[in-house]
């Protein structure tokens, strides 16, 4: 009895196949990639618009605020007499005094309805790091119109 | 009782005949993310030899369209010996030797976007520790060549290795 039963179930069978060796070897793979893979920084945007070569229409109602970064890595605000020095640490991508500055300039601009606008001057020795120090306290403070003045320097 | 066999092929021409469909849609799968994955492929190079600055106030990159890429070095050398260079295009290639060769090239590529409907952008990509100077033409080159929006470059934060 048992032995007609084994041959009949032998006869209905079909081949089939594994497929758990093949899932283990899949997972295997994944899991090793993943490993393998170092996740890279992704690069950001600081967007500055340039003014237009083109003559505006409209002559601007409030006057630019005015930056310096010379060639130690010194950030001024202002011009001539009035100018001061801000912050003086060029190690520190952080510039809490040019922040405090540029705050208050916005708020003013923004009381008098017009739009923020920032004149930079560098000297040509600077650090392009400490310039964009610079940059991100203005994009933190969302002003994006800048104008580089070239006081003497050409090229 | 017959057997189970024996059931099917009597059973058999009952059934209608039915088409596999799994295989298709496997291929229907595989060719959906094949298009997918084409259709979003723009890629900006990040040409290692150029360290970006740290900004933590930058944003993340939305749009990669429209983007000039140039690359400004802090050594001309850049350990590339055969085409030294101070500025060079997204790939490392085409080095720019004189400012009117970088406006040319700007000058074209913005043409290019322009037609593909895109507003042409500088992707500037400067070394940190390289001098302002040269980042300066870069920005008057690309005032010269019409395009008035310069994408600067950073980190978020600087990366341990």
């Amino acid at each position: 009895m048992a032995r007609h039963r084994r041959a009949e179930n032998l006869e209905e069978d079909k081949p089939q196949l594994s497929i758990s060796p093949l899932i283990d070897v899949c997972f295997l793979l994944l899991i090793y990639f993943l490993v393998t893979t170092t996740i890279k920084l992704k690069e950001q945007d600081t967007p500055m618009q340039l003014p237009s070569a083109a003559p505006t229409e409209e002559q601007p109602e409030i006057q630019p605020m005015f930056i310096k970064v010379d060639a130690n890595g010194y950030i001024y605000a202002g011009t001539g007499a009035a100018q001061e020095v801000l912050d003086t640490d060029p190690s520190q991508r952080k510039c809490p005094l040019l922040a405090q500055r540029v705050d208050l300039y916005k708020t003013a601009a923004n009381a008098g309805n017009s739009e923020p606008l920032v004149q930079l001057y560098v000297e040509p020795n600077a650090r392009h790091q400490r310039v964009v120090d610079v940059l991100n306290v203005l994009s933190r403070y969302k002003i994006d119109k800048v104008t580089f003045t070239d006081l003497m320097d050409e090229a | 009782m017959a057997s189970k066999k024996l059931r099917a092929t009597q059973s058999g021409a009952e059934e209608e005949l039915e088409i596999n469909m799994s295989p298709m849609i496997d291929m229907v799968f595989l060719l959906l993310i094949f298009f997918i994955v084409n259709a979003s492929l723009i890629v900006v190079k990040m040409d290692k030899r150029v360290v970006v600055p740290i900004a933590e106030h930058s944003e993340p990159q939305e749009s990669k369209l429209g983007r000039i890429v140039i690359n400004v070095y802090d050594d001309e050398a850049a350990g590339d010996s055969e085409a030294p260079g101070r500025f060079k295009d997204e790939d490392g290639r085409v080095v720019f030797l004189t400012d009117e060769d970088m406006v040319d090239y700007i000058e074209k590529a913005a043409e290019k976007w322009k037609e593909a409907g895109q507003t042409p952008r500088i992707h500037l990509r400067g070394d940190e520790d390289v001098q302002f100077t040269y980042v300066r033409r870069v920005i008057r080159n690309a005032a010269a060549a019409g395009v008035n929006e310069v994408i600067f470059v950073s980190y978020p934060y600087r990366q341990e290795t």
